[in-house]
């Protein structure tokens, strides 16, 4: 990364032209005069052609001549791509390059910022406003320099043909610069108007849209709409104006373009017809002039775009022109190794608009030392905790980690030495193995912290992983993961033992909640497709995907009969779906036991519309693929909008039959039936160690399952390599596929992973149940204890009594600070947060 | 009942006349149910898509004292109970049974349980978990205030219950009265 002086959001937009790449902008220079001279080759030739060649009657000379024509004119095009080429890799690495810079500055601004700035506008900013300053660093040098070197070539060639034509046809241009920029200045003040408006307007539907369940919940829709409706009022008037002043631009340029051919008709022809100017040179002004116009206008374009650049670079960079509260590097230097001591001396807190959030805080913790924050929310306990964590600058007062003030280290110095997990922690979207390796990978990223650092490994990620208890969790994604054919063959015959060895010691005991592959039975839990093949299938044509498709299966339907009982099913999934998940975002809680995907949706809604309408007999064949598709993947057990009707699932377990037969004489090969010997590819591991569908969702059932599998994977030593496969679980956007526990859970487990000095929990396990928040404190109170400086925020006092200070905190002051029992025996403010107010003698 | 071939007993509904899916049953279910009461018929369906159904044997435990588990339940068929943890020997202190609704307390707030809920037959139950009904709530804004109402007024009738019905034979409960006053 390059080191600029100046902070990104104050550097000029012609900073970017020479951080652009000043080899590509030197080889742009050269091509550029290269094409200057081939673009005043053709001109002459003009010249030559009349006056020698067609005057002369000379035909090789004519020849000669169009054949340089031509050659000039083919390298000029050519040279030209080669111009735009150029110019567009200049102008995408500088816009590629302020991109990353401004993204890196913003993430280091101070929270307080984030408050008031929505994420739409970032977004606009690094991704649609930024454009067009980095389409003019593309320009900057190429259409300048070769528009007016162009410019001052014709005007040259035009001199040495006719000074006195050349002086008054090029007169006409002085008087466009007085006027040009007079119109461009207004048009500059309208655009600016027209980013602010453009930016309130786009908060403003980020805000209606984030709080529409407040603007529903109120009926403010009128409300909203006249806030709304001004914006765009204003946005219309300003647009039009700054349009009128564009357009002004171009039409007195075009003017003053066609003025000067005039001029040259009526001065020009006059010289011609007093003998004072040949024909031939006269042929050549002409061109050599309206050839003009192509680089003046390119100038224009040029001058316009620039101003329109300047302004949105600007305002762009005005909004993120706040600075960040601590360096990100140590200035020349490792970073610290600190100890894990904290010392905080009259600590205040003064938010903006003057809220005293800490008063005179006093406190010190010794390395190893636990301390616990109590107290009502609002009381400032979290604040504390982020003041300490860095995540906020304190206003006066002195923070001491490791007897450095907290204020003045780098963001490296806290991250190499300290851990943070907040109360709404974040999970990106990626892997379990990413996010659990977050904290450390950005410590080891960069410089490191001095000492050879290494990603934890493997075991210690499962230690973890174990330790706050979301080692289940993370074998459950892996028992769910289905393995690929090829890649696992020595896994799957390990999973088949295992299957084995289930079935011998808990066939019976959990043979009523799980839907054993049995092939006489209807299979509740597995799709109709699946309960008709029975089997995972061997040609890429009968897969899941393409079993709607496939001409041999859709034959094998039509001869017993199911095409439309299965048409009727899938018009009734897809019409009671739509109906209950019609309005609703693709949420996957509201999506996980709908046969219809999030992204389907939108066809379905289309279809269930002309179901209604013309019926289910006069529907396209597209859309009676789309239903067969839809009945093909629902599963009865899972799928609870719609009930499987008894006779069409007697008739599917007779289709099985029929399958298996017709496939069997076809192509013995294409399908490999449920057998207890084999793995299933197209099941998940869980199904084929079970052979067989889980049936409930009762906890306590899972749990049961859980237990067992876990018992027989540890038998086969297995175990890890399946929570290795669950570690590969894409959690989703935001993690929205894990459970609010899960994601708190991840959270502390990949701050453990990373060991820091001192920890500062923020209410880290308020998502938990009962036994994983208490499975956290014993693991806190044993492997912490004395190693470790821990801050927790607690907002549940069952927990406190093994810390070794207790500060409780009211309206931003410590209240009491002191053990356990000390603090009761004073029968204080702790004596009555936890016995009651008025309880005791 | 489809799908779910567990339960014995279902199958001689089933051949009485065509198959209801689930989702239609919750939804007769929630419609009759006072917690509910408020909702339109779009939420309403929404949280009968979310509800699950749940079998117990004889001794399964639903939720026990202390826990969080945020779940709301509907005794489709069978009996529970309900114990303390500091009562010796487990005396069930209450029972529930068929139709009986519990737990719509802990749909809208994280709170700890004060009982253990234990199976005391075989049972059926249709549930919803909080995270869950939040996700309605989400989308349906307006059912909070609804939510709370009902709530409210079953506070208030439940201590006026208690004031007027026994009030005067239990003198521990006038003096801890005020429930409603919250």
């Amino acid at each position: 990364m390059e080191r600029t002086e100046l902070p990104v959001s104050k550097r000029p937009l012609s900073s970017w032209i020479l951080a652009s790449g000043l080899k590509l902008q030197a080889l742009l220079l050269c091509v550029i005069l290269i094409t200057v001279f081939v673009r005043v080759l053709p001109l002459e030739m003009q010249k030559r052609i009349v006056n020698e060649a067609i005057r002369a009657g000379a035909l090789h000379l004519l020849f000669v001549y169009c054949g340089l024509y031509l050659a000039a004119v083919l390298i000029a095009s050519g040279l030209r791509y080669v111009i735009n080429v150029l110019q567009n890799a200049i102008g995408e690495r500088a816009l590629a390059q302020m991109r990353k810079e401004l993204y890196h500055f913003i993430l280091t601004l101070p929270l307080a910022f984030f408050r008031k700035t929505q994420p739409g506008m970032v977004v606009s900013a690094l991704v649609t406003e930024l454009a067009s300053a980095g389409d003019f660093v593309g320009m900057a040098i190429a259409v300048p320099v070769t528009s007016v070197l162009t410019l001052l070539a014709f005007a040259g060639y035009l001199l040495w043909l006719n000074p006195l034509l050349a002086v008054i046809s090029l007169g006409v241009y002085p008087m466009v610069f007085v006027v040009l920029p007079q119109l461009q200045n207004r048009a500059n003040v309208a655009n600016k108007h027209r980013v602010d408006i453009t930016r309130t307007l786009s908060s403003r539907i980020g805000e209606a849209i984030t709080g529409i369940h407040e603007i529903q919940g109120n009926g403010s829709f009128r409300l909203e709409n006249r806030r709304f409706d001004d914006l765009v009022d204003g946005l219309f008037k300003i647009r039009i104006t700054w349009n009128l002043y564009r357009f002004a631009v171009k039409v007195c340029n075009n003017l003053f373009n066609n003025l000067s051919p005039f001029l040259v008709f009526i001065v020009g022809g006059y010289l011609a017809i007093k003998g004072r100017l040949d024909l031939g040179a006269l042929v050549a002004f002409l061109s050599a002039q309206e050839k003009l116009y192509d680089p003046w206008r390119d100038l224009v374009d040029f001058y316009q775009a620039y101003q329109d650049a300047k302004v949105r670079y600007r305002r762009t960079m005005e909004y993120f022109d706040a600075v960040p509260d601590h360096v990100l590097e140590p200035d020349k230097r490792k970073p610290h190794d600190l100890e894990g001591s904290v010392e905080v001396k009259d600590l205040s807190f003064v938010a903006e608009g003057g809220v005293q959030l800490l008063d005179r805080i006093n406190l010190s913790l010794t390395p190893g030392e636990h301390l616990a924050l109590i107290g009502f929310s609002g009381s400032g306990k979290s604040t504390l905790a982020q003041c300490i964590g860095q995540l906020y600058k304190y206003t006066s007062g002195h923070i001491l980690f490791g007897g450095k003030e907290v204020a003045e280290l780098s963001k490296r110095d806290m991250i190499c030495n300290m851990g943070f997990v907040s109360q709404d922690p974040f999970t990106f979207e990626g892997t379990i193995r990413e996010n659990l390796l977050y904290a450390c990978a950005s410590r080891v990223e960069g410089n490191g912290c001095g000492t050879s650092e290494v990603l934890p490994s493997v075991d210690d990620m499962i230690e973890v992983l174990q330790q706050t208890g979301i080692f289940v969790d993370v074998l459950r994604f892996g028992l769910n993961s289905i393995l690929a054919h090829d890649e696992h063959a020595e896994l799957a015959s390990r999973i088949i033992r295992v299957r084995e060895q289930f079935r011998r010691d808990y066939g019976i005991e959990l043979s009523n909640f799980v839907e054993f592959f049995d092939p006489s039975r209807y299979l509740h839990y597995a799709t109709i497709a699946a309960n008709l093949t029975f089997g995972s299938p061997n040609r890429p044509s009968l897969t899941v995907e393409n079993l709607p498709t496939s001409d041999y299966f859709l034959q094998f339907l039509k001869e017993i009969d199911l095409p439309l009982p299965l048409l009727q099913l899938g018009a009734e999934i897809c019409t009671q779906t739509v109906d209950i998940l019609g309005p609703l975002p693709p949420d996957p809680v509201f999506f996980e036991q709908s046969p219809i995907a999030p992204q389907e949706l939108d066809v379905y809604r289309q279809v269930a519309d002309r179901l209604q309408k013309v019926g289910i007999t006069a529907l396209a064949p597209e859309d009676h693929q789309r239903l067969l598709e839809l009945a093909l993947r629902f599963a009865s057990g899972r799928h609870k909008m719609v009930a499987l009707p008894e006779p069409l699932e007697e008739r599917l377990l007779q289709g099985r039959i029929r399958f298996r037969e017709k496939i069997g004489k076809d192509d013995p090969g294409a399908f490999s039936f449920y057998e207890a010997s084999e793995y299933i590819y197209s099941q998940s591991i869980l199904d084929n160690i079970l052979f067989g569908k889980v049936k409930t969702v009762n906890p306590s059932v899972e749990e049961k399952i859980n237990q067992t599998i876990i018992q027989v994977l540890i038998q086969e030593d297995l175990l890890e390599t399946i929570v290795e496969i669950g570690m590969e679980f894409q959690v989703g956007t935001m993690g929205d596929k894990l459970s609010g526990g899960q994601k708190q859970k991840l959270a502390i487990a990949r701050v453990l992973l990373k060991a820091p000095r001192l920890l500062i929990l923020d209410e880290a396990t308020s998502a938990l149940d009962n036994r994983s928040q208490a499975r956290i404190q014993g693991l806190v109170d044993t492997k912490l204890k004395g190693t470790t400086t821990l801050i927790a925020v607690v907002h549940r006092l069952d927990i406190i009594r093994n810390y070794d200070k207790i500060a409780v905190m009211k309206a931003g002051r410590i209240g009491e600070l002191g053990t356990y029992e000390e603090l009761i025996a004073r029968k204080g403010i702790l004596y009555e947060l936890v016995y009651g107010k008025g309880a005791g003698p | 009942m489809p799908g779910k071939g567990s339960s014995m007993s279902s199958s001689t509904e089933r051949e009485q006349g065509p198959r209801v899916s689930e989702f239609q049953a919750n939804l007769e279910i929630l419609r009759q149910l006072q917690f509910f009461s408020g909702l339109s018929l779009e939420a309403l369906k929404l949280v009968a898509y979310l509800c699950a159904r749940q079998d117990f044997r004889s001794g399964d435990l639903l939720f026990r004292q202390d826990d969080r588990d945020g779940t709301a339940f509907y005794i489709v068929s069978g009996q529970a109970g309900i114990t303390r943890d500091e009562e010796h020997g487990g005396r069930v202190l209450k029972t529930y049974g068929k139709g009986e609704f519990l737990g719509g307390l802990a749909l809208v707030c994280d709170m700890h349980r004060l009982f253990t809920l234990r199976a005391l037959t075989g049972m059926t139950c249709v549930t919803l978990t909080r995270d869950r009904f939040t996700k309605v709530l989400e989308q349906f804004p307006e059912v909070t205030a609804k939510v709370l109402q009902t709530i409210a007024e079953t506070i208030v009738v439940w201590e006026q219950r208690l004031l007027t019905g026994e009030g005067d034979l239990c003198e521990v409960c006038g003096r801890m009265a005020g429930m409603s006053l919250l």
